[in-house]
């Protein structure tokens, strides 16, 4: 395809905002707020349309004032096997009270008491969450941004950043329609590209594709490995494009059935059954699907016309893709509907510190471009997370003065990223895209893991870099893009698999090969960045003794895989696991 | 199947399912001023375009629109 496009500079941006969820529209409207004069907020689609925030289940977690702090804090480091950085988790339950209020007043509407109270119900988790509406959540935050004067650009896909003297100048990309690149001068630049599932079923996220990661990686940002995740991989309908309602579906009672028709949850997690954290529904899938009893199914057959009415309130579009596909009919669930789990969405996310400043100056990182250890999952934390990185962009951009003229990148960015155009008879994306899906998706590789598996796995993923990768050929600009993800994907998935082996345990993510819990070796992050065109490795001790919280300095089996033992389903010898079955 | 159809007979080109499509299924056509489905397999049965449509010009089926690799 031959282009004729303009490069377009963009000039005195004081902060510039990667992406177009709760997270970045959050750090472009504090950036405003805390005086930056120019805010641009750049999307690949369109601002309030992208990611996963739009698709977000009609529920937040939020620590209310009369919440006990020091019991949420323990809930979520737990949850996070102790991996958190405690104090960024504090300071975001502390925060989310206050980003809820601020939410109401940017005109979002959330589910009221009479009295004027928020009212909670309960949702996964021990403690009630608070309800939204849908779409109506991004929207009300994209038309606020305008409104106080945040620059909205649409359609243009940002394909790396700018770099001088070890700085962040801003960032290159071109426009979906136009093919015009455009390079954007910033002095401070923060990164809310969200985590990726790497495009495997549920609606709200085929657009995730770690983009933020590898755009990280290239200028050598230091990432965490990407192993571990309070969120290892969602559940979703399995056959059929529905999206997120989980939260939602479960708490009004939904249950799940193995294919025996045993409502295996509740032997596994008596207390919480099936609002159980997804670490444990997930492991526990994966376990019944090892044991030969999977398909899983959602029944939600029972749910009366009060139910549903809520339903079709907060989930106004999963109601209607069930509906579409006769699931649902006469406001009714008429069907079981089959589930698994997602693609794994370990997140090698940018290591920010309490002011979600990266390590590399003049960016920042927020929502679930960072690693979980700093933002756990969910609108609230990446809400949070934002508001403090625009905060503290805006603050950056006024202190550290213009960053300077980045020597002729911006030319040879460009060729780079229109290189595919040069071969459309070159490989198509989505046939590279399926080579990778099947190296990491499939649940005995990131999700039920064991270090000869991952080994293999890590293999096709190199093979993909360097075979795949740089025959990749675009018809024209919206497969450049789909090219471009795919080569970000495929970095995303060799981090991760790299620091899942390296991690020698099990740890809120099944490992059979590792089943205890290590607390002695392995209160650590995995970290890694690019230095002379090397990736270097390390890790990093926690410094759990500086912690409110912090576990018994013991390795022991995994309580995952107690669980499993405890109903006879493994047990475990010379440290491994072995199957009931073997 | 994901999106199936854009009733050329409603739609007013308003262009508001281009906009809302986070994956570039839809485009405009410049001459007859119609939206129109481009890009099918990127369709994610989203259901953002049919529900915002304002002329309910838009149908979309939550059936996968290509080869899905899944867990199991």
């Amino acid at each position: 395809m031959a282009l004729q496009v303009q490069t377009h500079t963009i000039d005195g941006i004081d902060v510039l905002v990667i992406g177009g969820g709760i997270a970045a529209t959050f750090a472009a409207i504090k950036a405003k707020q805390a005086g930056a004069r120019r805010v641009v907020q750049v999307d690949k689609g369109t601002v309030g349309k992208t990611g996963n925030s739009c698709f977000a289940a009609g529920v937040i977690h939020v620590c209310f004032p009369e919440d006990d702090l020091d019991d949420r804090v323990l809930r979520l480091t737990r949850a996070q096997g102790y991996l958190a950085q405690q104090d960024l988790i504090r300071d975001h339950l502390q925060e989310s009270h206050v980003i809820l209020e601020e939410l109401r007043r940017y005109g979002v509407h959330l589910v009221m008491n009479t009295d004027g109270s928020y009212r909670r119900m309960a949702g996964r988790g021990a403690y009630p969450i608070v309800q939204f509406f849908s779409t109506q959540l991004m929207d009300s935050l994209r038309k606020y941004a305008q409104s106080i004067g945040v620059e909205q650009i649409n359609r243009l896909y940002l394909t790396d950043l700018l770099s001088r003297n070890g700085e962040v100048t801003g960032a290159v990309g071109f426009h979906q329609h136009s093919g015009d690149f455009h390079a954007l001068r910033a002095r401070a630049t923060v990164l809310a590209t969200g985590s990726t599932y790497y495009k495997s079923i549920h609606p709200g996220q085929r657009d995730c594709s770690g983009d933020g990661f590898a755009m990280a990686y290239r200028i050598g940002a230091t990432l965490g490995g990407g192993e571990q995740n309070d969120q290892p991989a969602n559940a979703m309908p399995a056959r059929v494009d529905v999206g997120p309602g989980m939260n939602k579906w479960m708490g009004e009672g939904a249950y799940f059935l193995n294919s025996k028709g045993e409502r295996f949850m509740v032997r596994y997690s008596p207390k919480l059954k099936e609002r159980s954290g997804l670490p444990q529904i997930v492991a526990f899938f994966c376990i019944e699907a090892r044991m030969g009893r999977a398909p899983i199914m959602m029944d939600a057959r029972h749910f009366g016309p009060e139910q549903m009415g809520r339903l079709y309130q907060m989930l106004p579009l999963p109601q209607r893709e069930f509906e579409s596909v006769g699931v649902v009919q006469d406001g009714k669930f008429r069907k079981t509907v089959e589930f698994c789990p997602t693609g794994p969405t370990t997140r090698p996310g940018v290591v920010v510190d309490r002011d979600y400043a990266s390590r590399t100056p003049r960016l920042f990182a927020a929502g679930e471009a960072c690693p979980p250890s700093a933002v756990v999952t969910g609108l609230a934390a990446a809400a949070t997370s934002g508001a403090r990185a625009g905060t503290s962009a805006a603050r950056c951009a006024r202190d550290a003065g213009d960053p300077g003229d980045e020597n002729g990148q911006v030319g040879e960015l460009r060729e780079r990223a229109f290189a595919p155009l040069a071969r459309p008879e070159g490989l198509e994306s989505e046939h590279v895209l399926l080579e990778l899906q099947e190296a990491v998706i499939p649940y005995d590789v990131l999700l039920l893991r064991e270090g000869r598996r991952m080994a293999r796995a890590l293999q096709r993923v190199e093979t993909i870099r360097d075979q795949d990768l740089p025959m990749l050929g675009a018809y024209d600009l919206h497969y450049l893009r789909l090219c471009h993800e795919v080569k970000n994907l495929t970095l995303t998935a060799e981090l991760t698999l790299k620091a899942a082996i390296e991690r020698k345990e099990t740890r809120n993510i099944l490992r059979e090969d590792y089943p205890f819990t290590d607390n002695v070796n392995w209160l650590k992050w995995i970290r890694v960045r690019q230095e002379g065109g090397e990736q270097k490795w390390w890790t990093e001790d926690i410094p759990i003794d500086t912690y409110p919280v912090a576990p018994k300095r013991e390795a022991e089996l995994a309580y995952l895989w107690k669980m499993a033992r405890d109903q006879g389903v493994v047990s475990v010898k010379d440290g491994r696991i072995e199957w009931a079955s073997e | 199947m994901g999106i199936r159809v854009i009733d050329p007979k409603l739609c007013i080109g308003c262009n508001v399912c281009v906009d809302v499509c986070p994956l570039d299924v839809i485009r405009l056509d410049s001459s007859t001023k119609k939206a129109y489905i481009k890009y099918l397999r990127e369709c994610q049965s989203c259901f953002l375009c049919e529900v915002e449509c304002p002329e309910d010009a838009i149908q979309v089926v939550s059936v996968h629109e290509r080869r899905m690799v899944t867990a199991w």
